[in-house]
């Protein structure tokens, strides 16, 4: 289990608040709008609005702020490396500091701190939905939303079946994985000292027993799955029918309201 | 003392709303050449306890002391440490990787640096130890082997590295009731003519009864009882309120007891048993 200490990002928190009511189908369009409208946004006027609507809803989830955090934990870097590339290799404008080869110039601080900021906002809207929405749900929302596209062929219950699945395995994986390790830092393995090679040839003991249980619960899966007679969406009826209440028009129609005034006014 | 406890606590994933006290100030001491058993119901934090004996988890309350050094202190050698007290978990066949059963014993004592005369030589011994002829599953592919081969050659890796302590954690999970027998016997073998010093953490209390010399009982991240299987299984009562069942014979024997008859209540097996009830029958016809 102490693996897992590291891994939130996407670690569904169960909840009473409005944002955890919420259909599943209307937080993904709520998403997807508010996605979208974060790729519209071109000035920090938007970006500022757009984060007085997201501590709002923050707010609203109750969700620990400590926790929160650390679902960012990882996104980190990638954020810190945008931000390091664009400061150095972004040019024009002003010029900051020189070292030699290396400026820092006004449109590359600008750019830099408007392409973190896009990405960070990113991240935590997504989380927001991701940690107050059940795995199930969330797929059950994706099936509903993909139907449309049958006519082009797509198997929307499949993949929702396999999202459903792969983010069921995630945690038994980690478990399993973990238990695994210690069983070989049991047995003297060192999977924390040596250069890179060294370390992945020292992570065979490990991944060959994962692989090989991973097979193992597949095949367990397909039969369990097989033996009740599953054979895809085709007649398939839900046991957790999904209603749209007020409340998720309410949802959907203010976040489609709000995000046409920040882009609007973001322009 | 060889392995003691002071205060021992541990929290999964604290500051998280996930967060558990998995045990809670836990004092406990084992001697060498010891056989002891640890019970208590699924959750009740015997895994979390034996994973602290050879420094995989760090107690997050208290200290954890072998030979009388607290092994967070100082510069204890961890690889050294989980040597000198070897630790099988369940279900250890998932652990095997190699191709041939030689190379997954070999892998812990290849892990200790040792040379390929030295290797060979702990295999054998390892293999042995577990009952496995050396030159039939040397070459075998430890895939290929049947459940219970499996199992034993998991624990012959670990002999392989000639431990002073053995922490078994529900060793025959799973298995049938005879190579469950065979696997306790070789481990009980080891115990007496290597001086091997046993953990055996178990849901069997017919089993743990018979090898035990010294048992400890966990509910809910505590130790609530310690002593030997004979005072253990007394306090029915509180055994089953941790729920735990005492062991059958144990049961009949107290049974008697409690109608007023003069018998003995710390015998665990059946030949023993029936031994006991004839002699005391034969007393009473007379």
């Amino acid at each position: 289990m102490s693996g897992m200490r590291s891994i939130t990002l996407g670690h569904y928190l169960p909840g009473t608040s409005i944002l955890h009511r919420l259909d599943p189908r209307a937080k993904l369009l709520g998403l997807l709008v508010l996605i979208a409208a974060l790729f519209l946004i071109k000035t920090f006027t938007g970006f500022i609005l757009f984060g007085i609507f997201f501590v709002i809803a923050f707010l609203s989830s109750r969700l620990p702020w400590r926790y929160f955090m650390r679902g960012l934990r990882p996104v980190l870097y990638i954020v810190l490396f945008t931000l390091i590339l664009h400061f150095l290799f972004t040019k024009g404008g002003q010029v900051f500091w020189r070292f030699g080869m290396l400026t820092i110039e006004e449109n590359g601080v600008y750019l830099g701190s408007f392409m973190t900021l896009r990405l960070i906002l990113l991240v935590i809207t997504t989380l927001l939905v991701t940690l107050t929405t059940s795995p199930i749900a969330f797929a059950d929302g994706i099936e509903f939303l993909l139907r449309p596209l049958r006519i082009f062929r797509v198997p929307g219950h499949e993949i929702a079946m396999m999202m459903t699945i792969a983010l069921r395995f995630i945690p038994t994986l980690m478990e399993e994985s973990d238990k695994i390790r210690k069983a070989q830092m049991a047995r003297g393995a060192d999977f924390e000292s040596g250069n890179i090679f060294r370390r992945a040839r020292n992570l065979v003991p490990l991944l060959v027993p994962l692989f090989v249980s991973a097979f193992r619960r597949a095949d367990d899966l397909a039969v369990a799955m097989e033996s009740r007679c599953y054979r895809g969406g085709e007649n398939r009826t839900k046991m957790r029918q999904q209603q749209v209440t007020t409340l998720d028009y309410l949802g959907v129609f203010t976040t489609c309201g709000i995000a046409a005034v920040i882009v609007l006014t973001g322009v | 003392m060889l392995i003691e406890a002071r205060d021992l606590s541990y929290t999964y994933m604290p500051g998280t709303p996930f967060q558990v006290d998995a045990l809670k100030k836990v004092n406990m001491s084992i001697a060498r050449g010891e056989f002891v058993g640890v019970i208590g119901e699924t959750g009740s934090g015997k895994s979390t306890l034996v994973q602290h004996f050879n420094g995989l988890l760090k107690p997050t309350g208290g200290e954890l002391l072998v030979e009388g050094k607290n092994i967070w202190e100082g510069n204890t050698n961890l690889r050294t440490l989980r040597s000198r007290v070897a630790l099988l978990f369940q279900y250890p066949e998932h652990q095997l990787f190699e191709e041939t059963v030689f190379k997954d014993v070999a892998f812990g004592p290849r892990n200790l640096g040792m040379s390929e005369a030295e290797l060979e030589q702990r295999v054998r011994f390892g293999l042995a130890s577990m009952g496995l002829d050396f030159d039939t599953y040397r070459e075998r592919s430890p895939f290929h082997l049947s459940g219970g081969e499996k199992r034993r050659v998991a624990m012959a890796g670990i002999m392989a590295m000639r431990p002073e302590v053995v922490v078994l954690d529900e060793p025959t999970a799973g298995m049938d009731p005879a190579g469950r027998l065979k696997f306790m016997e070789q481990v009980s073998r080891l115990h007496r003519e290597e001086n091997l010093t046993v953990i055996l953490v178990t849901h069997n209390m017919e089993e743990i009864a018979r090898l035990a010399e010294k048992l400890f009982v966990f509910y809910r991240g505590e130790l609530v009882m310690q002593g030997l299987p004979a005072e253990v299984f007394k306090s029915v009562d509180l055994i089953r309120e941790t729920g735990l069942e005492i062991p059958v014979l144990s049961d009949l024997l107290q049974q008697l007891l409690r109608k007023g008859k003069d018998i003995r209540t710390d015998l665990f097996t059946v030949p023993e048993v029936a031994e006991e009830i004839l002699r005391f029958s034969r007393e009473e016809w007379k």
